[in-house]
């Protein structure tokens, strides 16, 4: 079986990320393991990359933070705070990738449980259309050919991956 | 030396203004001159004018070499770039919402028959 679609959307008019995916379990069961350490070191990066820090205070005003180490050894930190929590709803949360510490965003999550099926939207809104930018290309000092030359690694990497749902 | 971050930060900062982004939206119906751009805009020509130069600067547009009016027309390869950008935060979510398929599908064993 191949997996479900992941719809991506950066508009040309609004400094916003969104990503809709679509996952065969209830809601309450993704927002479990969205929201709790055992569970996300389990899925949270993907192979190749290692979740080296996980840690969060799952309640308003709580805080979380990530440190993703990438395959090249690089490290990626992000952290924020939870702002709305309706489980299985919802989750608000700001977001600061820690290489852009100036910058914050705001992380909106919403579950839908459609029938034993969970429609996940994620809204990411960037105060400017360069923030996005460089949060979405990893970090600005490395330059996007860097980013590339990892890619290929992490491609390499993980090479069993359907073919199918990589790059379109 | 100019490095793709460099150029993309170009390119967004290009893009981070409503007008450009109108003017952008306009061009991809086709090549339009200095005067078509400015009417529906009600802007003055020189206005207009900056901001193609900005756009032009930018990659994002070329222009016609009809001395008269230099017709604007899209350029493709920076709005390419801009797409490129995605390409890693795509990886990286597909890459873990594959992970996560397989992870929920053990939670769910785990719990038992519901």
């Amino acid at each position: 079986m191949s997996s479900p679609r992941l719809e991506l959307t950066a508009p040309h008019d609004e400094p916003v990320l969104i990503f809709q995916r679509a996952f065969a379990a209830s809601a309450a069961l993704v927002f479990q393991a969205w929201t709790e350490p055992e569970h996300l070191r389990h899925w949270r990066a993907p192979r190749g990359f290692e979740l080296v820090t996980c840690e969060v205070d799952l309640r308003v005003g709580g805080g979380y933070r990530f440190v993703h180490r990438a395959p090249d050894g690089s490290r990626h930190a992000f952290r924020g705070q939870y702002q709305r929590i309706e489980r299985p709803r919802l989750l608000v949360s700001t977001l600061i990738y820690e290489a852009a510490p100036a910058t914050e965003a705001l992380d909106e999550v919403t579950f839908e449980d459609t029938g034993g099926t969970t429609l996940v939207t994620g809204r990411t809104a960037f105060p400017t259309f360069q923030a996005r930018e460089l949060y979405a290309a990893g970090g600005a000092e490395r330059g996007l050919a860097q980013c590339h030359a990892r890619l290929d690694e992490l491609l390499a990497a993980s090479a069993p991956l359907p073919r199918e749902g990589r790059r379109q | 030396m100019k490095t793709a971050t460099d150029e993309l930060s170009t390119t967004f900062a290009a893009l981070a203004d409503p007008t450009r982004r109108a003017i952008l939206e306009r061009l991809r119906a086709g090549e339009a001159t200095l005067g078509e751009l400015a009417e529906p805009f009600g802007m003055s020509l020189q206005a207009v004018a900056l901001h193609l130069k900005v756009l032009e600067r930018s990659g994002l547009i070329t222009r016609g070499r009809v001395a008269q009016t230099r017709p604007a027309r899209l350029a493709p390869d920076p709005l390419d770039h801009a797409a490129q950008w995605l390409l890693r935060y795509r990886e990286f979510w597909e890459g873990s919402f594959s992970r996560l398929d397989g992870y929920l599908e053990e939670m769910r064993k785990d719990a038992g028959p519901s």
